[in-house]
């Protein structure tokens, strides 16, 4: 039998969290966390639903940053009018997860504490320097996305931790893109999913930034490689020799949508395409 | 003595909707799913986690201790249980137990079953269940299993044989050494789940000696027979319902979970329900694998001299109906083309994996892809365009058939000629920016199945009502609309007179598959309207009623003589034959009639990634006449969107034994988004009003595959030859780098 608590605030929900690090999960929109337990791979022994919470879901914008609270649906972030004037590729990336019914339901901060590496937000998000407001049993902290996932479905939650909110930076000359590969049904997770952004000053590059998810564990940032790009013209030859070295540099896993040999062939395609589509 | 009266417009070939339409889409409708009995209990498997197994013991009193648990049930218990005679199952071969009895075939075999007050009690149970295995040596590849020294699954079967059948016709050896060109390849599929949305489900209540199993089948008068027997009782005392069924596509067909509920309401004394999850649904049945080769013999122009086929089934850890399957799998494996010389040998073959059993378009789209994409790759090879290919070698009416029956009924040249015309073959392709197009076409021919029987009986009411009782399962098809339509066209009534009643045993139906519904029910309610209108020009005044009577004639004779109804029975018997007595050498009538249908599409592949993308797709089906267009339509498309999964990425993955994607994450079907805008189809009749009625449920499935396969090779020069053709396979293809 599961134990179903409805926590009446964050701190309430944290403390029962923290109770029983394994056997205690929060749910929300529930499309991930009961697909696992339903296949057997988890078994938690109490649901902690912050689905009844007030707050926690909205989409707000300051001058440097949107915060999107962590209830925030998939549908909602794809359909914000503030998310697609300032962020486009997320609204993209969001807009394009599972179908419109997970969509409807799923939210941004399971999607993220889920860590499974078959998704798209993420990638779009380390990319963006976005940052996760976390609540725990002691206090509130921030984390960057980048160092949330650690690996296969883990991350650098503490015990009782709960995300809250995750804000994007803005207000910068940028231009992003994130192209989406599935391999099988268009409802399929990503095989291969990139995210690249250019910061521009005019009409030369100040940065270029390419993030590779869905074909490795935890998000790859390829700062190593795209660094040396600022300032060049992105021409044919040097976005080729870059998606090649970063198709070499990852290390992808294998699994029904692809082996490790397509991905590195599919990543190389979509780094390129990606990078592509934020030249100006 | 021919009279004209005053008939009803008829209602052959008007699309009136399902008498059930609102139902299904207001959800009102019962399945079987729905369908609860007073007093039942719940069972829940135990599967066995080993590919192959002795089972050395299994402790239920862990189950037997939890609240709610009523018994727990082994193989055991069915060895000593009087009562039950017979505890081995199969419509081929007796080799299934509800339970495994002393050995566990495949990780997935049920070993155990808990019954409890509640489903959620039940699977506490199945959890506590301890079972003591003793792992043996498994084989999950056909090849290997049939090799010497493979671990054998079962002893009465040396060798793993599931059934060998072969044809020979003329002298292959000479042809070929005669032949301007030989071309030989190997094509091969995998398991596929038909992934009906409504799981398996059965209620099994006994009372006294009288068996009553509420189930979801294709089959129930196979079901009535097979557990009668296992019971050892008449036929009599066992009724099966069944509910329209929440999808069928083959998944239902056979017997499944029957004999576990009414083994098990039997031993606890109370109605049993069982329904699957949906990961066991994937460890229940699947399409068989196949692996395919070809050998072809051409003269200069491009005819077929001479064909070798080697073919061999994976029929999994039972023979469910694997080894007459085969059978139908060597007669379709021969595709509709013309061969003077032909020797073909189809095996199956016993694995430690699911057991293997009908899905839609059975035995033939394994077959399809392989002999269609072989025609294009001869075609490609002699530099002869595949439409050109197939048109001088297609059969024709009054061609002989590779088993030496005579054709008649043929229409393979119209829908060759029809899917060209509608994709466009020699225009210019669809321009697609940054993507190789192309087109495709296949067509292929699937035997109906041999020896069934089916029988009706109309019941003509003095109050006008008609009603109709068959055996025949809706599954979503429309069958009650389609036979209530074929009565209101036979009998010159009102079809919103007409009822259709849902399967109860009280009439004898092979099965709902093979798409033979609608033609088999074409002739037995004929029969049966026939001997209504006999009986009723007896009783009728002939000066108040001359001739074939309107409804409202059949009302007056009946009030007029004082009878209450008249009832008429009819049946449809397949033609009897001696093809395939002998397995070794199939000779003769192998088919009542062919079904025939084609494709065609155009495809942009992604050559970058070998993604697929179907821009534009066509179907057609011979229907002879069709009953209802909208429905005749619904079952062209829906096969086709049906047939898009297997053929670009759906495949069950056995690893290690297992079943690694028994889920719908993991499994993919095809979203609504994966569905061509542009799907048409065509079903083409005869002009002759009494030609024949096809069935058209699976006309267009098994060419989906290859006429997508031929697609991609002429916008990429890349041939893939395993199905499901993933964007990787395709890629692999492409650049030329082997998995």
């Amino acid at each position: 039998m599961i134990r179903f608590v409805e926590p009446r605030d964050l701190q309430e929900a944290c403390a029962v969290l923290a109770d029983d690090e394994w056997g205690n999960k929060v749910i929300s929109g529930g499309t991930a966390l009961v697909l696992m337990m339903r296949q057997g791979l988890i078994a938690p022994s109490t649901l902690v639903n912050i689905g009844r919470l007030q707050g926690m879901d909205g989409i707000s914008r300051d001058d440097a940053r949107i915060t999107i609270g962590a209830r925030a649906t998939h549908r909602a972030i794809a359909t914000s009018p503030e998310v697609m004037q300032w962020i486009p590729a997320l609204a993209d990336a969001c807009g394009r997860v599972g179908n419109v019914r997970v969509r409807n339901v799923g939210t941004l901060g399971g999607n993220l504490a889920e860590a499974d590496y078959a998704a798209d937000p993420p990638t779009v998000l380390v990319g963006l320097d976005a940052v996760c407001h976390v609540t725990g049993p002691h206090g509130a902290r921030d984390l960057p996305v980048a160092d949330l996932a650690t690996g296969f479905y883990s991350t650098s939650l503490g015990p009782g931790e709960i995300i809250t909110a995750v804000s994007v930076p803005i207000g910068e000359d940028r231009v992003s893109a994130y192209e989406k590969f599935v391999s099988r049904s268009s409802e399929d997770r990503p095989c291969v999913g990139v995210f690249a952004t250019a910061r521009y000053d005019g009409s030369s590059i100040e940065q270029l930034r390419v993030v590779v998810g869905a074909a490795v564990a935890v998000p790859r940032l390829c700062d190593d490689i795209t660094g040396s790009v600022a300032g060049d013209a992105l021409d044919d030859a040097t976005i080729r020799n870059m998606a090649a070295a970063i198709s070499d540099a990852i290390d992808p896993i294998e699994d029904a949508r692809g082996s490790a040999w397509y991905r590195r062939k599919v990543t190389a395609v979509l780094v390129r395409r990606a990078v592509e589509g934020v030249s100006r | 003595m021919t009279t004209t009266v005053d008939r009803l417009p008829d209602v052959l070939g008007l699309s009136i909707p399902m008498p059930d339409a609102e139902e299904r889409v207001v959800g009102t409708l019962r399945y079987t799913v729905d369908h609860s009995v007073e007093g039942m209990v719940h069972g829940r498997l135990v599967r066995s986690p080993y590919p192959h197994a002795r089972i050395v013991d299994v402790d239920v009193s862990g189950a037997l201790a939890l609240d709610g648990v009523v018994r727990v049930l082994t193989g055991t218990d069915l060895e000593r249980a009087v009562e039950i005679p017979n505890p081995y199952f199969g419509l081929t071969r007796r080799d299934q137990a509800p339970l495994a009895m002393g050995r566990a075939r495949y990780v997935g075999d049920p070993v155990a079953l808990v019954i409890a007050e509640t489903p959620q009690s039940a699977r506490d149970g199945a959890e506590a269940v301890m079972v003591d295995y003793d792992e043996l040596p498994y084989v999950i590849d056909p090849m290997e299993a049939l090799a010497a020294g493979a671990p054998q699954l079962h002893e009465e079967w040396l060798g793993n044989e599931c059934g060998e059948w072969r044809l020979h016709r003329g002298d292959v050896d000479l042809a070929m050494s005669q032949a301007s060109h030989v071309f030989e390849a190997t094509y091969t599929s995998p398991m596929a789940n038909a992934v009906p949305f409504e799981p398996h489900v059965a209620i099994a209540a006994w009372e006294d000696d009288f068996l009553e199993v509420w189930t979801a089948t294709q089959w129930p008068s196979a079901v009535r027979g097979e557990l009668a027997h296992m019971f050892d009782t008449d036929p009599g005392n066992v009724q099966i319902r069944v509910f329209p069924l929440g999808g069928g596509y083959g998944a239902k067909s056979q017997l499944k979970i029957e004999p576990m509920v009414a083994v098990a309401a039997k031993m606890v004394g109370r109605p049993v329900r069982l329904e699957l999850e949906r990961d066991e649904v994937f460890l229940t049945t699947g399409k068989h694998p196949a692996v395919m080769d070809i050998r072809t013999g051409v003269d200069e122009e491009g005819r077929f001299v001479a064909r070798e086929i080697d073919l061999v089934y994976n029929g999994g850890a039972y023979a469910v109906m694997t080894p007459k399957a085969v059978a139908q799998g060597l007669l379709r494996s021969i595709g509709p083309y013309r061969f003077p010389n032909i020797r073909i040998r189809s095996r199956g073959v016993y694995t430690n994996t699911v057991p293997s059993g009908s899905f839609r378009g059975a035995m033939t789209n394994q077959a399809a892809f392989a002999y269609e994409s072989h025609a294009d790759e001869i075609a490609e090879g002699l530099g002869i365009d595949p439409f050109d290919l197939r048109e001088r070698n297609l059969l024709q009416e009054g061609d002989v058939f590779a088993s030496g029956q005579v054709m008649h009924d043929i229409h393979f040249q119209e829908l060759l000629h029809d899917v060209a015309a509608v994709i466009g073959w020699g225009d210019e392709t669809t321009p697609s920016p940054g993507k190789a197009v192309g087109k495709g076409i296949a067509v292929i021919v699937k035997t109906t199945p041999p020896g069934t029987r089916s029988e009706v009986r109309v019941e003509m009411r003095s109050d006008g009502d008609v009603l109709v009782h068959t055996n025949s399962v809706d599954m979503g098809q429309g069958v009650l609309g389609t036979l209530a339509q074929l009565t209101a066209h036979h009998l010159g009534v009102d079809i919103g007179k007409v009822r259709v009643q849902d399967p109860d045993s009280s009439t004898f139906d092979s099965m709902t598959a093979g798409s033979r519904t609608t033609f088999v029910a074409d002739h037995a309610i004929g029969e049966a309207c026939e001997s209504i209108r006999r009986q009723m020009a007896e009783l009728a005044d002939p000066d108040d009623h001359p001739g074939p009577h309107t409804a409202v004639d059949y009302q007056e004779i009946l009030l007029g003589a004082g009878i209450t109804s008249l009832i008429g029975e009819g049946a449809y018997q397949s033609t009897p034959s001696d093809a395939l007595n002998n397995p070794l050498d199939i000779k003769g009538e192998v088919a009542d009639h062919w079904h025939q249908g084609a494709v065609a599409v155009e495809v942009a592949v992604d050559v970058e990634t070998g993604k697929v993308e179907i821009l534009r797709c066509h179907g057609a089906a011979w229907a002879g006449r069709v009953v209802n267009p909208v429905r005749a339509r619904q079952q062209s498309e829906g096969s086709i969107i049906f047939g898009l999964g297997p053929a670009l990425f759906e495949e069950v993955i056995v690893a290690d034994g297992q079943v690694t994607n028994p889920n719908l994450s993991d499994y993919m079907i095809p979203s609504i988004v994966d569905v061509p805008i542009e799907l048409t189809s065509s079903s083409l009749e005869s002009p002759d009003r009494d030609a024949a009625i096809h069935g058209v449920g699976e006309m267009t499935i098994p060419a989906v595959a290859p006429a997508i396969a031929n697609a991609i090779s002429r916008a990429t020069g890349a041939r893939v030859r395993q199905m499901p053709m993933t964007a990787e396979r395709v890629l692999r293809a492409i650049v030329g780098e082997p998995e």
